[in-house]
């Protein structure tokens, strides 16, 4: 899931000061497995800016979770709240600050968490990158080890050269991506997966991406049609 | 016919119903100690990568402050504090009432000669009183809370009384209100059924208690815990 | 939520109890030392958000799901599954954030819930509009 970390409170406070009446919204989805935006984390911050009277000593805060950010039926349950408040703080991944945004593009929507990386779970409070969400996912090749990610260089023609004890030159903490590969293919009995030639890349998620399942395309008017 | 009765009860209750008791109590707490043990797996502590790219952002001693303000007023004894203090009081005066009771101790040295500590009875009797009022306390908000009620069934209530009936008892006894031997009899036999059933019933929450908040590692709790469930 | 249907497919009972014997040990051991205290429920932001619903607290999903089929040793109806579904996916996303003062793992009965249902090929169903641009209401 995404991993996110919460903003240090001086920068939120900066981004809120001109506001007197603020409501901080949680989200139930990634941010609050990685402890970083859930109910816990925006009321924390709720009683935090209270409690601080700062930046103005006039503030109203208050604080409200909903299921996800990144759905607009969930979003729907704010719109009878929303118009009480000034400015909202949302402790959403960016995917769903934008959403909140997009739909109450009236009122100044600021975001209280730095979204960092799509990982998993190590152990509690601890999360690893493991996907840069390409587009392209060639985990099938590489025996599960993503050379986008893991590999510092994004290389996929194999290692290149600088690996010192199995350990990447860039970081030495993490261990070669292309070496764990080849071995874990090798394992495997399936290094053709990567002595074979691919075609090359077209990194197509360097535009905004926009995803259709297929079984839907109907319910939406195609460009050039008319509703 | 009756008086007969109420002896062999007592005599049975005193004797080997309380040996009985003793013995399941220790073996059942044993028991779910070493099942509480056996469904975890020691966790050996992970080394950290050097270099942990980013990191939580360092506090000001402003900023730690207020954490610590916002972790209290989330905390079950902001949210719930009636409930809090009235726990709280509830299992100290449950666990220090039966062990410090003069009458307790008076048995004790009667049996074996020993000389366990014991507090004087007025304050064991309000410590009882207490318990008494908790108990009420408890079976109000489990009969009035919407939310208490959704979650209570008739187990609930049965283990309430088997909690209670044995303070009630003592309580009538030190009085002396009722009929005395029949009173310390149903004492007896309460206190032993308490013990009987508390490590195979949801009493025995405390062991599960003391065992996972110790020992297990999870968000909550002071205690970073060096064992995890086996998946 | 979902329409009411009538649910008339077999259920895979020798599956149900065996997932159920083969975690017995430790889910019986989370669910009895539940002392139904309740102090569950403000950490799961969809009681708040649904006006503290007992219906939404930890306890009562996980007592109501994964508790009634230990009760009832897996002899339970379709329908009854179903309504377990409900709890399970409607009434918890499994975010993972409940609290619960004596340390019962919540999540993992709710886990183990949905992964019995999944065996027996009841799976979480979304209400209609799933990312539907649900129109906002005029002020």
């Amino acid at each position: 899931m995404i991993k996110a970390l919460t903003k240090p409170l001086e920068e939120i406070r900066e981004m809120i000061a001109p506001y007197s009446r603020v409501l901080t919204i949680g989200c139930g989805g990634c941010v609050s497995l990685c402890l970083a935006g859930g109910q816990k984390e925006a009321r924390g911050l709720n009683i935090k800016l209270s409690a601080s009277k700062a930046p103005r000593s006039d503030a109203i805060f208050d604080d409200i979770t909903i299921e996800r950010q990144c759905e607009q039926q969930f979003l729907a349950a704010l719109d009878t709240r929303v118009g009480n408040y000034d400015a909202l703080i949302s402790l959403a991944c960016g995917a769903g600050v934008q959403f909140l945004a997009e739909r109450f593009p009236n009122t100044p929507v600021f975001p209280g968490v730095n979204t960092q990386f799509v990982g998993v779970t190590r152990d509690i409070g601890w999360y690893e990158e493991r996907c840069k969400t390409c587009g392209d996912c060639v985990l099938g090749l590489t025996a599960g080890i993503c050379p986008v990610t893991m590999c510092s260089k994004s290389l996929f023609n194999g290692p290149c050269g600088g690996p010192q004890d199995g350990h990447c030159e860039v970081d030495p903490d993490t261990p070669c991506a292309w070496i764990a590969i080849f071995e874990r293919l090798q394992a495997q009995g399936r290094l053709e997966s990567i002595t074979a030639i691919h075609p090359a890349r077209d990194w197509q998620n360097q535009i905004p991406g926009r995803i259709l399942v297929e079984e839907y395309r109907t319910r939406y008017i195609e460009d050039g049609e008319t509703s | 016919m009756y008086d007969q009765i109420v002896m062999a009860a007592y005599t049975f209750a005193r004797g080997p119903m309380l040996w009985a008791a003793a013995l399941i109590l220790c073996v059942g707490v044993i028991y779910r100690i070493r099942e509480l043990y056996c469904l975890t797996i020691r966790k050996e502590k992970q080394s950290l990568p050097a270099t942990v790219s980013t990191t939580t952002p360092t506090q000001t001693p402003e900023e730690r402050t207020l954490d610590r303000l916002a972790r209290i007023q989330q905390s079950a004894f902001a949210v719930h504090p009636v409930m809090f203090f009235v726990s709280i009081l509830f299992h100290a005066c449950l666990f220090a009432a039966p062990l410090l009771a003069l009458g307790h101790s008076l048995e004790v040295y009667r049996a074996w000669g020993i000389t366990p500590p014991s507090l004087p009875e007025p304050l064991i009797d309000i410590m009882t009183a207490t318990i008494l009022v908790c108990g009420l306390f408890f079976l109000m908000r489990r009969l009035v809370l919407p939310r208490v009620q959704a979650i209570s069934g008739i187990a609930d209530y049965v283990l309430l009384g088997c909690v209670m009936a044995p303070f009630l008892t003592g309580f009538c006894a030190y009085h002396q209100w009722f009929d005395y031997t029949t009173v310390i009899t149903l004492h007896l036999l309460a206190g032993n059924v308490l013990l009987i059933v508390l490590p195979f019933t949801k009493i025995g929450h405390m062991i599960f208690f003391f065992f996972v908040r110790l020992c297990i590692s999870s968000e909550f709790g002071p205690a970073r815990g060096s064992r995890d469930w086996k998946v | 939520m979902r329409p009411d249907t009538h649910h008339t497919e077999p259920l895979n009972m020798t599956s149900l109890q065996e997932t159920l014997r083969h975690h017995k040990k430790r889910m019986s051991l989370n669910l009895k030392a539940c002392a139904g205290c309740s102090l569950c429920a403000e950490s799961c932001f969809l009681f708040e958000l649904n006006d503290h619903d007992p219906c939404y607290m930890p306890s009562y999903k996980v007592l109501n799901s994964l508790g009634r089929l230990y009760r009832k040793r897996g002899r339970v109806t379709q329908t009854q599954l179903h309504d377990m579904a409900d709890l399970v996916w409607h009434n918890c996303v499994l975010c993972g954030r409940c609290y619960c003062p004596f340390g019962i793992n919540i999540p993992a009965m709710i886990s183990l819930a949905r992964q019995i249902l999944r065996e027996q090929n009841i799976a979480g169903v979304y209400p209609h509009s799933l990312g539907a641009p649900v129109e906002k209401e005029p002020p």
